[in-house]
């Protein structure tokens, strides 16, 4: 299983490099050939909606931002892990949050619940002085839905 | 056809009708130049509008939540938004978050006014 990895170091223009790099891996069948296009949409919907909230949110305390993107391949899923090092936050606590306050055809908030909708899973670890991590997998196997009400 | 905001072309289809091509993305970076865009013509009397997304690569949560946004505003003037031309990331989109319950989808522009005439 072959790792497939990119890292950004600024901010400024890193959704349209993630997306650069997005084509980049398609056309070099970096990805599963086992995979349909719709779950690698999933997964690039997935990264784009955490990298958003990077960039909305995220404090990286006047360092130069260090985010790495590694894709791992395997058979009928993509596993994904996303390195920064933000001061991080507690995606858990948000996701229940947004899950309760969802309005009707809500304006914001839906970035977390739609990366949790898409993944099988995600998880999110927190270190005192390393980078934090986001990893989570998509699957071609599922059909995933976020319920919204409208 | 008229250039509006960063990204955004209105094309007025009738006095009350307009197709608004979303180009490459519709995403937190230009979600609130949509909304500007959408709500000058909804200030000029446009209460249906098209949404072409034949080129658009990029639908996040914002982006979508602007178009919701829009939904609200019209949808009491008895007015609607429908999809057109939808691409592979925006159908992702859509059939993640079933909101092809909301948004009407037709394959073409053409085929989204002819419906709408």
């Amino acid at each position: 299983m072959e790792v497939t990895r990119q890292r950004f170091r600024k901010l400024d223009g890193i959704i349209d490099d993630l997306h650069d790099t997005f084509k980049s891996w398609e056309s070099d069948g970096a990805l599963s050939p086992q995979l349909d296009p719709d779950t690698i949409q999933l997964m690039k919907l997935a990264v784009h909606e955490w990298i958003a909230n990077l960039v909305q949110h995220a404090d990286f305390e006047g360092r130069d931002p260090d985010i790495t993107l590694e894709v791992f391949p395997n058979d009928r899923s993509l596993r994904c892990v996303i390195h920064d090092n933000s001061t991080g936050f507690e995606p858990s606590r948000h996701l229940l949050r947004r899950m309760r306050e969802l309005e009707p055809l809500p304006e914001r908030g839906m970035g977390l619940l739609m990366l949790n909708a898409a993944t099988e899973y995600f998880e999110y670890s927190r270190s005192k002085n390393g980078p934090h991590k986001l990893e989570f997998s998509v699957s071609s196997d599922l059909d995933p839905w976020l319920n919204i009400p409208f | 056809m008229q250039a509006t905001a960063m990204n955004f072309f209105v094309e007025p289809v009738t006095h009350d009708t307009a197709v608004i091509r979303i180009g490459k993305a519709l995403d937190f970076r230009n979600a609130a130049e949509f909304k500007t865009t959408a709500q000058d013509q909804v200030h000029a009397g446009v209460r249906n509008f098209i949404l072409d997304f034949t080129d658009t690569g990029i639908l996040d949560s914002t982006g979508l939540g602007s178009v919701f946004s829009l939904y609200r505003q019209v949808s009491p003037l008895s007015g609607q938004v429908v999809f057109a031309s939808v691409s592979r990331p925006v159908q992702v989109v859509v059939q993640l978050t079933r909101t092809y319950k909301v948004f009407r989808q037709f394959p073409t522009v053409d085929a989204a006014r002819d419906a709408i005439r």
